[in-house]
């Protein structure tokens, strides 16, 4: 498609089609269609998804110079809408509407996104079957009949970085960058040499200090730089992360057996029920705290089973993190073929933090779907 | 009678003062024309070349975008506009002043910051406390937003700053900045720190040359006299 596409009467036609069955899809779950405002402030977007979509995010100021943006997605701000409109939980939204993206080369800088949200639902594992069904109900209402699943779960990965012997102040590191192939395994090399404590000599003054020496020791040291700015960095977070970094020793290091394990376990992909069982026998020595995040994938696959998608074609990821975004558990993402290769019809997750961010209640649960619709079109087109 | 190639050199300041000075020991001075204060200038013994005093960032966009075949600027601003050259500009020779680094600094009070890994973990931690993210001040935004991918950092914004960058910390707008800095007493002076692994380019004056302006064999002849005399070669 060209950058700035005109769509002709019969696209228009048969996106329409395309959209009135996703959204009676939607409806009949007890989705509430909203349509939030296409031009949006930038801030919104910009403070809860990093400088990667900024990157793409086509900003513009109005006449008084206030930063705006035409929306790059519409999760963000429908669940906005639903925070500030103070309507209850839980809550089932649903749109259809454009989004814009930059991107570098040719490609079109708008598409159409059908999109729900699932939010307030405390019951995680009923919100993700309730979630799959939604999401392979549209697909197939829209004539799609083929389409390969791919899955994953921040939260299996964390749990298991929470699990095995790894110092503190790195537990952070690992879970953020489990998905960014190439520095992960840097970062895992350097954290087995012992190289990766990088806290200044701040540290070396703070070796071998009793627990209730630790904090004054700290506060001396800060005072130390006089009234050197902070930012809206607080003290407390620096004696918080010196206190981690203290407590992990003066030269920790990440044993080599549980890197292992962690690069071992990421680097499980494959058919679902034996990727799985993979992860299984490979973190056997933290059975303990894996059964949940295991048993939690394993009743997803078995939803899925009863849409009538097999299991065995289902791909699980272990590294699959989609972490560009603000998603913390279940991602997954629905593919179709083209003659260059695989496109991503649809993705989505879970983002329970996303709401609270927002001014939500603390805890407030969400998990949504996005699906593209002129990539949805084509593939229903191609007879797959 | 051909069209000269366009040659831009900074209007002001002791880069211009370097500038005149490299050009005429190299037997190629500037000859500034309408006046002392203008703003056009040829090169003595050299036709062909029509000299524009712009800006430095003037420069560097100019060259990016085609509209100047040859200019002298830093190489801090270039690659602010095209951050691999990206086959639009080629740095033809570095001259060897205007010496600077574009460095990450944080207050010297993060005392648990010393690297962009260190950062990486302290964004983290912040975006999670406050639920926003910490802001970075610069005029740099594509050179930061390299670098911080590259480092692995996505939980940060970038606030921009058209000038005194190293205030914002101390002014509450920003918690670490991306700036250029040549002593780093400045940095000092403001109670921020260089971190260990910050350095994200260290610039200099660069004389380069557009790869998307229109350029003619004339043209491609001028500039290979010009450049032959400063001792450089046109690139291929």
């Amino acid at each position: 498609m060209p950058a700035f596409p005109t769509y002709g009467p019969e696209d228009i036609a048969a996106l329409d089609e395309q959209a009135a069955a996703m959204l009676a899809v939607f409806a009949a779950r007890g989705y509430t269609r909203h349509e939030p405002a296409m031009l949006q402030p930038a801030q919104i977007f910009v403070d809860r998804s990093g400088e990667e979509i900024r990157r793409r995010t086509f900003e513009l100021n109005d006449p008084s110079g206030r930063e705006l943006c035409l929306r790059p997605d519409l999760t963000i701000p429908t669940c906005k809408w639903q925070v500030e409109s103070g309507a209850p939980y839980p809550a089932r939204l649903c749109y259809h509407g454009l989004a814009f993206r930059h991107r570098s080369g040719d490609g079109p800088t708008q598409f159409y996104q059908a999109g729900a949200e699932l939010l307030g639902v405390d019951d995680r594992a009923a919100g993700d079957v309730e979630m799959m069904t939604v999401a392979v109900g549209a697909l197939r209402a829209a004539g799609l009949r083929n389409f390969e699943v791919k899955i994953g779960d921040l939260a299996l990965f964390a749990t298991l970085v929470d699990a095995l012997d790894v110092p503190a102040q790195w537990r952070g590191r690992l879970k953020r960058h489990f998905w960014r192939s190439g520095y992960f395994e840097t970062l895992l090399t350097r954290m087995v040499v012992g190289a990766a404590s990088d806290a200044e000599r701040a540290i070396d003054a703070l070796h071998g200090l009793k627990p209730a020496e630790l904090r004054p020791a700290i506060e001396a040291l800060l005072d130390k730089e006089g009234d050197a700015p902070l930012g809206l960095r607080t003290r407390e977070e620096i004696i918080e992360r010196l206190t981690i970094q203290a407590s992990d020793g003066a030269a920790p290091k990440l044993d080599a057996k549980v890197a292992e394990t962690i690069k071992s376990v990421l680097d499980v992909s494959g058919p679902a029920p034996a990727a799985l069982e993979q992860i299984r026998i490979l973190t056997k020595s933290v059975a303990a705290s894996m059964a949940k995040p295991l048993a939690a994938m394993e009743a997803r696959l078995a939803a899925l089973a009863d849409l009538g998608v097999d299991p065995k074609s289902v791909r699980f990821v272990a590294h699959f993190g989609r972490n560009l975004e603000y998603y913390t558990g279940f991602v997954f993402e629905f593919w179709s073929r083209d003659e260059s290769g695989p496109v991503e019809i649809a993705g989505g997750g879970r983002y329970d933090t996303l709401l609270e961010s927002l001014g939500a209640p603390r805890g407030t649960t969400a998990i949504g779907c996005a699906i593209r619709s002129e990539r949805l079109l084509a593939a229903a087109r191609r007879g797959k | 009678m051909s069209e000269p190639l366009t040659l831009a050199i900074p209007s002001k300041g002791r880069l211009k003062e370097q500038v005149d000075a490299h050009f005429a020991a190299a037997g190629v001075a500037l000859k500034q024309t309408a006046g002392a204060r203008g703003y056009r200038a040829t090169v003595e013994g050299l036709s062909g070349i029509d000299v524009m005093l712009l800006s430095s960032s003037e420069i560097a966009s100019a060259l990016v975008g085609g509209d100047v075949h040859l200019g002298v600027t830093g190489e801090d601003l270039i690659r602010e506009n095209a951050p691999e050259l990206d086959g639009r500009v080629a740095l033809v020779k570095p001259l060897g002043f205007g010496f600077a680094d574009v460095v990450v600094a944080v207050p010297r009070s993060w005392i648990d910051v010393s690297t962009m890994a260190d950062l990486d973990d302290a964004c983290a931690a912040f975006a999670q406390r406050h639920r926003r993210r910490l802001r970075v001040a610069t005029k740099y935004t594509q050179l930061t937003r390299r670098f911080f991918a590259h480092a692995g950092i996505s939980d940060y914004r970038i606030v921009g700053s058209a000038g005194a960058t190293e205030g914002a910390p101390t002014a509450g707008t920003a918690e670490a900045i991306v700036d250029i800095t040549t002593t780093g007493s400045t940095l000092k002076a403001n109670g921020l720190k260089i971190l260990e692994d910050g350095v994200i380019l260290k610039s200099q004056a660069q004389l380069a040359m557009s790869l998307t302006a229109d350029w003619t064999e004339t043209m491609r002849a001028s500039a290979a006299a010009f450049l032959k005399r400063l001792g450089a070669a046109l690139p291929n």
